[in-house]
């Protein structure tokens, strides 16, 4: 029976992709998240985002969980193929485009990283510099967009399209009813977007700018793509997976930094204080969160709280923290260890 | 003056501790569930057979146990718990499809094939309507579901054991139960085909960091020495063979209708069948 050592090494490359996927099905790590996907479908407080007709057209039992680690594993349970609209979680990642187009200077001189404690909405300049408070606020994230090169409105489009490309590792589209919704109604952001041209914050390229601000959000994801987006960024900005650099090394951290201040809208305080994750959430439905050098979270449900993020992103975030000790100032051991739970099937028997 | 050497008290601490640990090991043992699949590489080799023996072998002596069929293209293991098709008015697939929970499409079959004692055995079966087949092939489906299907099936009933009869061949669902499973049962008969295919999959398994691998012969022509044949099969495999079960024909008369450790407890055939379930219990 010699045919036993030829059949060994044969495609090895599938064989190992095929392997892999399966070992994160069958995980410890995947039963977990199906777990917690199961204790909190239930929860059906909050609110879907209405300001525009198509963002309520969202159905309140979507729920979606991924989890990427920064090693390229995947693990998802529930409609993680489900597509919304990324909205405000954009912001985090046209900033990182902002800064390598201009450098950290210039950006810094056109937008703050202060936590402002306002609504993501609230029309308030730094009165002492016209700078409006961050790039996570309406206001900042206009602001940061101006900064996005091309020579045409197309141009900077595709430029922003692309760089999510080299974080999701798949081709991204704009939800044109979502875009041209947010363009007839977005009156409060054209305001603002005026009194920064007022204070010389923005170029007088407004309608052009406001375009992309408003497709930028427009810009459709799933809960896998949200995973991807966090793992890169805790992968040190190359994507785990296809293993290609999405951001200059260097501005990993004013990424992730002004997420973990600001991501969360008004309510980052208390999110850093208890599940100490740099993060975003969107209006949309969808929360980006990760864990620098360990894993990146996406999770997708429309219901909002009060402050406009995730209900059910929030609690699985804070569970993931709680349970795996993945607060990034904890000291304690976790009750699970992450590693176990993710590779190891061996030492945890979990049914 | 006599002075009580410490030892006893020691010993006695030691033997009631050992006692203890044993206790709860033993308990612990029966409270985890255990899934086991059922698989070879290539058809007719006698999976569907094997999982209804080992399966009500185990029921019989008072475990809940759970059988699945997990071959949607080719279903038939129902043949042999007498559960008809007219019965099952919903199978795997409507799970499959998002239409019913998994325990709804569970089917009692103690009494079908005489379990009366603590034991219970059920069949989640697989549709036998070519429309039913013809629309998991054309739209496939999620194998994740298939994951969380076998977990829920296991905490619904409340199993000690899930047995997966598989379709032949590798497949996304073969990767899936072999993965998931405690035990995987590879089944081959002493053909230069089988023995190939068993490679690749023990291959696969190995590479899924199955947690425990056993084999069996099966159709095993009287002349061959069967010793010899056990030794030479865990030689190529590096892996225990559990039993090895001759060409039978009293198998062959039963025709699917029934199983056959019900049916004839006292044949040879049977006393294997128990010799490789306790093996399986064992792991």
């Amino acid at each position: 029976m010699s045919t036993y050592e030829s059949n060994t090494g044969a495609n090895v490359g599938n064989l190992q992709a095929l392997t892999n996927s399966i070992t994160s099905v069958a995980s410890p790590f995947r039963a977990y998240l199906s777990d917690l996907h199961g204790k909190y479908q239930s929860l059906d407080e909050g609110a879907i985002a209405d300001y525009i007709p198509e963002l309520a057209l969202a159905q309140p039992e979507w729920f979606g969980i991924c989890v990427v680690t920064a090693a390229g594993q995947l693990f998802d349970v529930g409609n993680c193929d489900q597509l919304f609209t990324i909205q405000s979680i954009s912001k985090a990642f046209i900033f990182g485009l902002a800064l390598e187009d201009h450098g950290r200077e210039y950006v810094n001189s056109k937008v703050s990283v202060e936590p402002t404690g306002e609504a993501f909405n609230s029309i308030v300049l730094d009165e002492a510099t016209n700078r409006p408070y961050n790039p996570m606020v309406n206001a900042g994230a206009i602001a940061t967009a101006d900064l996005i090169k091309g020579n045409n409105g197309t141009e900077r489009l595709k430029r922003v399209l692309s760089m999510f490309k080299r974080y999701t590792g798949r081709d991204h589209d704009i939800n044109v009813p979502v875009f041209l919704s947010e363009k007839a109604t977005g009156f409060r952001n054209r305001a603002m977007a005026y009194l920064m041209l007022n204070f010389g914050m923005v170029s007088d390229n407004i309608d052009e700018t406001l375009d992309l601000y408003f497709q930028q959000c427009s810009i459709m994801v799933n809960a896998r793509d949200l995973a991807m987006l966090a793992a890169t960024l805790a992968n040190g900005g190359i994507n785990p997976v296809t293993q290609e650099r999405a951001i200059q090394e260097q501005y990993v951290q004013d990424v992730v930094s002004v997420m973990l201040t600001c991501g969360m809208y008004d309510a980052s305080g208390e999110w850093t204080y208890r599940v100490g994750m740099p993060a975003k959430s969107g209006v949309g439905g969808g929360i980006t969160a990760l864990v620098p050098g360990q894993l990146g979270i996406g999770t997708f449900s429309p219901l909002l709280d009060a402050k406009g993020n995730s209900l059910r992103g929030l609690k699985v975030c804070e569970d993931l923290s709680k349970d795996f000790g993945l607060h990034i100032f904890n000291v304690a051991k976790g009750d699970r260890d992450l590693e176990d739970w993710t590779a190891g099937r061996h030492q945890i028997d979990d049914w | 003056m006599q002075v009580t050497p410490p030892w006893n008290q020691r010993i006695k601490d030691f033997t009631a501790s050992l006692n203890c640990s044993l206790t709860a090991n033993l308990s612990g043992l029966r409270t985890m569930p255990k899934v086991v699949s059922i698989h070879s590489y290539r058809g007719g080799t006698g999976k569907s057979n094997f999982t209804a023996n080992l399966a009500t072998a185990l029921a019989l002596q008072g475990y809940r146990v759970g059988v699945i069929d997990t071959d949607l293209p080719s279903p038939g293991i129902h043949n042999l718990f007498c559960l008809e098709p007219e019965q099952t008015e919903k199978a795997l697939n409507h799970y499959l499809w998002g239409e019913c929970p998994i325990e709804s499409v569970a089917y009692d079959v103690s009494a079908n094939v005489g379990i009366t004692g603590d034991g219970q055995l059920f069949l989640v079966p697989s549709s036998v309507k070519a429309d039913d087949i013809a629309r998991i092939l054309n739209n496939g489906y999620d194998v994740k579901l298939m994951n969380d299907g076998f977990r829920s099936l296991v905490k619904a009933l409340k199993l000690d054991y899930l047995f997966i009869d598989t379709h032949p061949g590798l497949s996304k669902e073969t990767f899936l139960s072999i993965a998931i499973s405690h035990v995987l049962l590879l089944i081959l008969r002493p053909d230069k085909q089988d023995y190939q295919g068993t490679a690749v999959t023990v291959d696969v398994a190995r590479q899924l960091k199955v947690r425990n691998m056993l084999l069996a012969i099966n159709k095993a022509y009287s002349k061959l020495n069967l010793e010899a044949l056990t030794q030479k099969v865990e030689a190529t495999f590096d892996e225990t063979v559990a039993g090895v079960f001759p060409l039978s024909e009293e198998i062959v008369q039963l025709a699917s209708e029934g199983v056959f450790c019900v049916n004839f407890p006292d044949h040879p055939i049977s006393q294997e069948f128990r010799k490789v379930a306790q093996q399986i219990a064992e792991v």
